[in-house]
């Protein structure tokens, strides 16, 4: 008999959940209870992939979060069962009891943190089978399928940077098992980066210290990552309408928008036209790094001068210097190496063997390598670490945040998954510790 | 339900909030910097969680729209004894979440033999160079300068002026 598997890719930041075998996860929501302002209850946000009216009427503005992960993992089950139970019997509308569920956990998880996943998903919701897999081979699975030409043995193995909201891992994985022994973890992720940003903005213009959402969206549209951090800071300095990074981000003010913006994407789409070589004006202002879709909000007279009676702020080296700590977590005062230095010893961990696949194999996933260039910086910086006769090859996701959950909604539609998965008598007869056993961890 | 008490905290960010108390607790320890350091670190992890009154509600369903009861009677069924206050209290302080680094602590990684790869053991480990770039506190550009009383970095006249005024010694409030 057929049952609908439901595949949940559980984020710190993002849930992605949806019914395996399709294509795209039907609901992607933040993992979070968020109460604005007006509201003395605690919501479930709405889910970003349904464009409705409903969506636009939530308000985001100084809302208070809370998540039910900490640093990535399970702390709080009680939230996310109210999390899960919502999205279950409204965005999904299946059944619990009669689906089975594939949910990723991230490595290393504590075995307090399995017991309690454990318990949600058997005991609270009834579910009757889990399959529990790791974001690197799910990741690792879904690119393997979709280059078959490149030959076997890249197929078989690659090495995984994910590079999500919580942290960032440097995971070999072989022949769909991640090489746990081997991965590597630096403890920046993209909620670091927007409350380090959140952090300098406040500092620096106006307060913004309770905008995680706001925040968030003006690290997605203004960040990107620097290819020269020198030349970039020098050219930051320069004053005027010279200044190729200056740009304005408008708050919303709750009457007329409720959703702030850039104000002339042009001018924030101009540091992204920089060329590589060295003082080179930009030539052409085309859109480069995929960047259309700012909306052209003002007119060009507009924007000449200062409105007061908006709220808004300027960025100027903020731009760079947030996604460049992934690169230099030293410079935060973190006492951990960067993100090249975090693959080398990542590989340098597994067999001789396995080096030059891995570094010809290096796959991105993760929200956080969405920044423009981010590819590009780790390529420049990884290739001096690397032994000459070795090729890196950096493939980038078409959609880093969905990519796990693609591959696990392949690995569910594969003839063997129900084999795998633990069923609920399993758990019932032989407990968490002993089903754990049968996925490795 | 207790969610409607009028409030006693100010209404403040929760960064301030949480910082202030371990950022106090650093000044009066030996080695300030790196504690100070340390707790800004960790405040990259924070959110905005609203006012801590909230955690301590009994009701967990605060959230729920109607369709989702089916799953919370269960729950509710058994709540018919009156609780005293302490029984509450103690209930509140088990069923509190805990934080990341709570039951990593408890879970005793230390324990395990060398050769089993842990959460611990995954971490990337310091860098192999360990010169740093040191950026300005205030406008975030190169920075040659440390305050001698906090340690922060500044770059010019200009700001340290601003360092002094608005942040040097500051964030005890």
């Amino acid at each position: 008999m057929w049952n609908p598997v439901v595949v949940l890719d559980n984020g710190g930041g993002l849930i992605k959940a949806g019914l395996g075998g399709e294509r795209d996860p039907s609901a992607v929501l933040p993992n979070c209870l968020l109460r604005p302002v007006s509201s003395k209850k605690w919501l479930v946000p709405p889910s970003t992939t349904t464009s409705s009216s409903h969506d636009d009427s939530f308000d985001f503005t100084s809302a208070a979060v809370r998540r039910p992960l900490d640093r990535g993992y399970l702390i709080n089950p009680d939230l996310q069962r109210d999390i899960w139970a919502h999205l279950f019997s409204s965005l999904l509308h299946i059944t619990p009891s009669q689906s089975s569920l594939l949910l990723t956990e991230p490595l290393f998880a504590l075995p307090s943190i399995q017991r309690a996943t454990d318990e949600l998903v058997f005991e609270d919701f009834n579910f009757k089978a889990l399959y529990v897999a790791d974001s690197p081979a799910l990741a690792h699975l879904y690119e393997a399928s979709r280059r078959p030409h490149v030959g076997s043995r890249a197929a078989q193995c690659s090495l995984v940077v994910d590079c999500g909201f919580s942290f960032t891992h440097a995971a070999p994985v072989f022949q769909n098992f991640t090489l746990n022994y081997a991965v590597k973890r630096i403890d920046l992720g993209g909620k670091a980066l927007t409350n380090y940003l959140k952090e300098l903005v406040s500092y620096r213009s106006v307060n913004v210290m309770d905008e995680t959402f706001l925040m968030d969206d003006v690290k997605e549209k203004l960040c990107a990552v620097s290819l020269d951090v020198a030349r970039d800071l020098h050219m930051a300095r320069t004053s005027g309408k010279n200044n190729l990074l200056r740009c304005t981000y408008v708050l919303p003010d709750g009457v007329t928008h409720t959703k702030g913006y850039v104000k002339d994407p042009d001018q924030a789409r101009r540091y992204l036209s920089v060329a590589d070589v060295d003082g080179d004006p930009p030539a052409e202002l085309g859109s480069k790094e995929g960047m259309d879709h700012f909306e052209i909000t003002e007119k060009h007279e507009d924007r000449k001068r200062v409105d007061l009676t908006k709220n808004e702020f300027e960025l100027t080296n903020e731009r760079f210097l947030v996604p460049d700590m992934l690169f230099r977590p030293l410079d935060l005062g973190m006492n951990q190496a960067g993100l090249a230095e975090c693959i080398v010893r990542a590989v340098n961990s597994c067999h001789p063997h396995l080096h030059p696949v891995l570094y010809e194999s290096i796959i991105l996933t993760g929200g956080s390598t969405l920044f423009p260039r981010f590819a590009d910086r780790l390529e420049k910086e990884l290739r001096p670490l690397v032994p000459d006769d070795y090729q890196v090859k950096i493939t980038t996701q078409e959609d880093p945040i969905l990519g796990v959950w693609r591959g696990g909604s392949l690995l569910v539609s594969s003839p063997d998954f129900e084999a795998m998965c633990v069923t609920k008598s399993d758990y019932e007869e032989l407990g968490s510790a002993r089903c754990r056993r049968r996925f490795f961890h | 339900m207790d969610d409607d008490n009028s409030n006693p905290f100010r209404r403040m960010s929760s960064r301030t909030r949480k910082v202030a108390p371990r950022m106090a607790a650093a000044l009066a320890s030996s080695d300030n910097r790196t504690q100070a350091a340390l707790a800004r670190l960790e405040a990259l992890e924070n959110d905005n969680a609203g006012m801590e009154t909230v955690e301590i509600n009994d009701e967990d369903d605060s959230s729920l729209d109607d369709e989702d009861q089916g799953y919370m009677q269960k729950r509710q069924s058994k709540g018919t004894k009156r609780k005293t206050r302490q029984a509450k209290a103690l209930e509140n302080a088990r069923k509190a979440p805990r934080t990341f680094l709570e039951l990593l602590h408890e879970a005793n990684l230390e324990s395990l033999p060398p050769h089993v790869p842990s959460y611990l053991k995954a971490a990337v480990g310091p860098p192999s160079s360990t010169s740093r770039r040191h950026f300005c506190t205030v406008c975030g550009y190169a920075a040659s300068y440390t305050c001698v009383k906090c340690g922060m970095r500044f770059c010019s006249r200009r700001c340290q002026n601003i360092h002094n005024d608005t942040r040097c010694l500051k964030f005890v409030a």
